[in-house]
């Protein structure tokens, strides 16, 4: 593996999963981690497995619901829909996450004085 | 974070952890087999696409363990794991365990015997009664004194005036605290049987219904027409009377008087007060039927405890209020009603407040004492308790270093930290799980044991069930227990670095790990001086109240208690009785002398007079106790005479005393310097007589063994009810089978009761110093022995860890008492430091036991000094073991082993 990837940073993949599911609808866990991977355009180095654990705490916090349905190949799976109160944190998160990466950005851009 | 939100989802997860589990199984299956199929599109084969599918999702394993901690707290197939588990580790260490058990059992098993009595004490709501939480008790209050002193019961006249004027209260009920023993003359021979006078409503208020027939009513109690009916006790009638389903309505003699059988009571029930169990309950209008005494029912003779039941409009702070302004109102009938002629106007008892207590088996102005009584001693097996806790602790924490590697195996295999904390935490709760019910056990022996030092004198039944609160205590203090001394170890565990530890094939014992062992074995080094130091005040001062003068014999003397007073005979004839007995008793062999007294020092019961040197207003009067004695009672009972003589027997029969013996510490505070033989005393009793000084009698203890000099009288004229002391020439117990055996020969319709040897009589005021030393001993004992195996721990242990470095030094040339010193040295440290702390810490809590030490100063220099030496070199012994063996290390061999 040449090309650099980058870790995904802590707390940030509940982030993007409630955007993805915003976004997409109703998916199942492999679906949101190629939807993931596609919009990356393989710079992260996403375990897939992580997907679970965020959904498990997303849900847990009532920010989304599940329920079963049927995947591509006809099996069983378990598809996520983002709930009124995940729209709602999803909106202060992105906010959020916007300021933050408006400090970084700048503090990056600090020339070197002196 | 953990919100509220994330907690309830992990409650619920909690019951689906199954279900949740295949779920995830399925997704992940799922996801990988989707993955599969990309990779095979893009052209790899089945092989590579399965591997780069599983590359690409990451630890299966360590999702699924997460996902599983997520979801809940507690997955029941992994605590089954766990218990499984931790059931092997401990199997595999049986003796070291079982140790841990053993000390941890005695530990809880001590609280809990506490606890017990705490429970049968405090908690436990009197029963078969209901609606407890609905009833108060009610005592009247001097506001100008205090302590219990400044609590009387009620008498007839305030009782009634309470009962017909409240209305907070749905009826207020009376007993008497004292109990009452009667003579049932059953087929021509007399029984001592126990009976509660109470009044009419009593049953009612409670809702106690009869087991057969009925209970009593309000109109058995009015005291124009006092019906003589007596309600009997469910063991009374089952053990006495066999059962008998015919005996409501049949007549029992009762001190000479019919009674008619009402009912019988349910099983259970055996009143409101703590450690009484009445024969019979019997209205409190036919009272004089057993005491002889009608005087009861008048003003100022207290007696009755009183106690109400709220109306479920109300709580206890009106009722409170109402029963201020009632005893407002009483005081002003009583002034009303006051003669100043006969001085009683603006006396203390006329002016008494009404306090209100929830009602327990224990008398509101007494809880509070019960309460610090029974807490104290709580906390000190709390000590001891804590003692076995560092113990295991330090166990467990050795044993987890060496259980590093497994942990950090486990770790690797990718169980959580969580994981590995619980599976410690298991292991320390199967332990305190284990102790916890074997404490149970070794509380139901030390509670009867206990019981059993009650005095056998005394006749009360203390029931000590262990009911659901002791239980419930019990599995608290064991749980809490597993989790103190889990704690450190279940850390310890959970924060392995597993590749540090995998790396090094050595194990090297980290500093941090030595030193909370060794504040471990400072902190119990500490709590054990503290401990030991009390329990060595106690029991020297046990040993001192032992050894105190009580001013009589406390050997070769019998007792026995008549009271022909309840056979309702003529003075003449009472006379006739005890003068036939005496004669009788003085003839059986074995006696030297006997001679009768109404009440003894050191008993429950006394009388107490006014005296002074003139009538009427006299500067030195003060209130005294008076004995009164037969002749002979003095020497029977070992009393020296220092001046003058013995009352003879004419002074003593007649009922106007006119000569009288008095105590050194009354002759020297009335006629200091002077013979007070030939001079004349006033006493101000019921009659005022005037007597002359015949004789001085050494001083002696009355009250109780603690006390400083008292003034007491000696006088004649014995009631009707008397104690017969007679003094043996060998062992009293000899005698006491043909006490009894006589007074039935003498009069078959009597019969004696508390018939003890003088030794026995004493246990009553030994009592409370015996229990607290015997408890404060044992609590001692166990924590000295348990800090030797702690420290014995501690230092093997390093001595175990140091081998090889001992054995370097060896082999460099340090010689053995070298070693000895380095060992040695170690535990020095510990214990002086230990030791220090504990000093200042037994300094003062010695402070708390002032009250009950007798003779001899809360910071004895002597006891402080011998606990601190003692243990010393107990400490000394518990590290020369393993140094011992640290001394016979072969360097060869020890170099060798790494």
């Amino acid at each position: 593996m040449g090309d650099q990837k980058s870790e995904v940073l802590q707390g940030t993949l509940d982030l993007m999963v409630l955007k993805t599911l915003y976004a997409m609808g109703p998916l199942h866990g492999f679906g949101i981690a190629r939807r993931i991977e596609q919009v990356s355009e393989g710079v992260l180095d996403l375990n897939e497995g992580t997907v679970y654990t965020a959904l498990l705490r997303l849900q847990q916090q009532g920010w989304i619901k599940s329920e079963w349905g049927t995947s591509e190949n006809n099996r069983r799976a378990r598809f996520y829909t983002i709930t009124k109160q995940g729209t709602r944190q999803l909106e202060r998160e992105a906010e959020n996450w916007e300021r933050v990466a408006g400090v970084i950005e700048k503090v990056l851009r600090l020339e070197r004085q002196g | 974070m953990l919100n509220l939100r994330t907690l309830w989802a992990r409650l619920k997860g909690q019951t689906a952890q199954r279900r949740e589990d295949e779920a995830l199984d399925e997704e992940i299956r799922e996801h990988l087999a989707l993955l599969e199929d990309r990779f095979v599109a893009q052209g790899m084969s089945a092989r590579e696409a399965s591997r780069a599918a599983r590359r690409q999702f990451g630890n299966v394993t360590g999702l699924k363990e997460r996902q599983r901690a997520m979801r809940g707290f507690l997955s029941p197939s992994e605590w089954w794991q766990d218990i499984r588990f931790g059931a092997r580790m401990l199997a595999k260490r049986p003796f070291s365990n079982a140790a841990v058990v053993v000390a941890l059992a005695l530990g809880i098993g001590m609280n809990a015997a506490v606890f017990t009595f705490v429970n049968a004490l405090l908690l436990r709501p009197p029963q078969q009664v209901r609606e407890t939480n609905q009833l108060v008790e009610v005592w009247l209050h001097n506001p100008k004194s205090n302590g219990v002193q400044s609590y009387y019961p009620f008498d007839f006249p305030d009782y009634v005036y309470y009962r017909d004027h409240t209305k907070s209260l749905e009826g207020l009920m009376a007993f008497d605290g004292d109990g009452t023993e009667a003579i049932w003359n059953r087929h021509g021979t007399g029984e001592i049987v126990h009976g509660q006078l109470v009044s009419g409503n009593l049953f009612s208020l409670l809702g106690v219904k009869a087991a057969m027939g009925r209970t009593l009513v309000q109109d058995d109690d009015n005291q124009g027409s006092t019906r003589q009916v007596v309600v009997l006790s469910y063991p009374f009638w089952k053990q006495k009377l066999n059962g008998d389903s015919s005996v409501v309505g049949r007549t029992m003699m009762l001190d000479g008087a019919a009674f008619t059988v009402a009912g019988v009571a349910p099983a259970g029930f055996t009143g409101l007060l703590i450690a009484t169990s009445p024969d019979f309950w019997a209205p409190l209008t036919v009272q004089d039927r057993f005491t002889h005494d009608s005087s009861r029912m008048k003003e100022h003779s207290f007696w009755l405890i009183v106690a109400g039941k709220m109306r479920d409009t109300t709580d206890r702070k009106s009722v409170q209020s109402e029963m201020h302004v009632l005893s407002k109102q009483a005081i002003q009938m009583h002034q009303s009603k006051s003669d100043p002629r006969k001085g009683t106007a603006g006396s203390d008892e006329d002016l008494l407040d009404a306090m209100v207590y929830p009602l327990t088996l224990v008398p509101g102005p007494f809880r509070g004492y019960v309460g610090a009584f029974t807490g104290g001693l709580l906390a000190v097996f709390a000590m001891v308790l804590l003692i076995a806790c560092t113990n295991a602790a330090s166990l467990l924490l050795a044993r987890s270093t060496g259980r590093s590697r497994e942990m950090a195996t486990r770790s690797a295999l990718g169980a959580g930290r969580a994981r590995l904390m619980r599976q410690m935490l298991v292991e320390s709760l199967m332990l305190a799980g284990i102790a916890g019910a074997a404490g149970i056990a070794v509380a139901w022996a030390t509670s009867r044991l206990l019981v059993q030092l009650k005095p056998a004198s005394i006749p009360l039944t203390l029931a000590i069930p262990m009911d659901w609160r002791v239980v419930l205590f019990t599995a608290a203090i064991s749980v809490a227990t597993g989790v103190v001394f889990g704690m450190a170890p279940a850390l310890r565990a959970s924060a392995v670095k597993a590749a540090q530890v995998l790396k090094e094939e050595a194990q090297t014992m980290g500093r941090r790990k030595a030193r909370v062992r060794n504040v471990l074995v400072v902190a119990q080094m500490a709590t054990c001086v503290v401990l030991l130091a009390g329990a060595a005040l106690c029991v020297r001062s046990l040993m001192n109240a032992n050894a105190i003068d009580a001013g009589f014999d406390t050997h070769h003397i019998a007792l026995a208690t008549l009271d022909v007073g309840s056979l309702g005979y003529k003075p003449e004839k009472v006379n006739d009785f005890y003068g036939r007995l005496l004669e009788r008793v003085q003839q059986l062999p074995g006696v030297r002398s006997a001679s009768y007294a109404h009440f003894l020092p050191l008993g429950t019961s006394r009388t107490s007079m006014s005296v002074g040197k003139q009538l009427g207003k006299d500067p030195n009067a003060m209130t005294v106790d008076v004995y009164q004695v037969g002749h002979g009672l003095l020497q029977t009972m070992g009393m020296p005479l220092l001046r003058g003589r013995d009352l003879t027997e004419k002074e003593a029969e007649s009922d106007k005393p006119d000569a009288l013996v008095i105590n050194e510490t009354l002759a020297q505070r009335l006629w200091p310097g002077e013979d007070p033989v030939g001079k004349r005393l006033f006493l101000d009793g019921d009659d005022k007589t005037t007597s002359e000084v015949v004789g001085v009698v050494k001083n002696g203890k009355y009250h109780t063994l603690g006390e400083g000099p008292m003034a007491v009288v000696f006088r004649g004229s014995l009631p009707p009810r008397r104690t017969l002391v007679v003094r043996t020439q060998g062992d009293s117990r000899t005698v006491l089978d043909a006490l009894r055996h006589e007074v039935p020969i003498v009069d078959p319709l009597m019969a004696a009761t508390d018939v003890q040897t003088i030794e026995e009589y004493m246990a009553l005021p030994l009592f409370p110093a015996r229990t607290v030393g015997w408890l404060l001993a044992v609590s001692g004992l166990m924590a000295v022995v348990m800090t030797a195996i702690g420290l014995f721990g501690v230092i093997a242990y390093m001595v175990s860890q140091r081998t090889h470095e001992i054995g370097v030094r060896m082999a460099l040339g340090a010689r053995r008492s070298d070693v000895l010193r380095l060992v040695i040295g170690q535990g020095v440290r510990l214990t002086i430091i230990g030791l220090g702390i504990g000093l200042c810490g037994a300094v003062g809590a010695a402070r708390v036991l002032t009250p009950v030490l007798y003779g001899i100063g809360a910071n004895d220099p002597g006891t402080m000094c011998a606990v601190a030496v003692g243990l010393a070199a107990i400490a000394m012994l518990a590290c020369y073991l393993p140094a011992r063996r640290a001394m016979q290390v072969e360097p060869s061999v020890a170099l060798r082993y790494e």
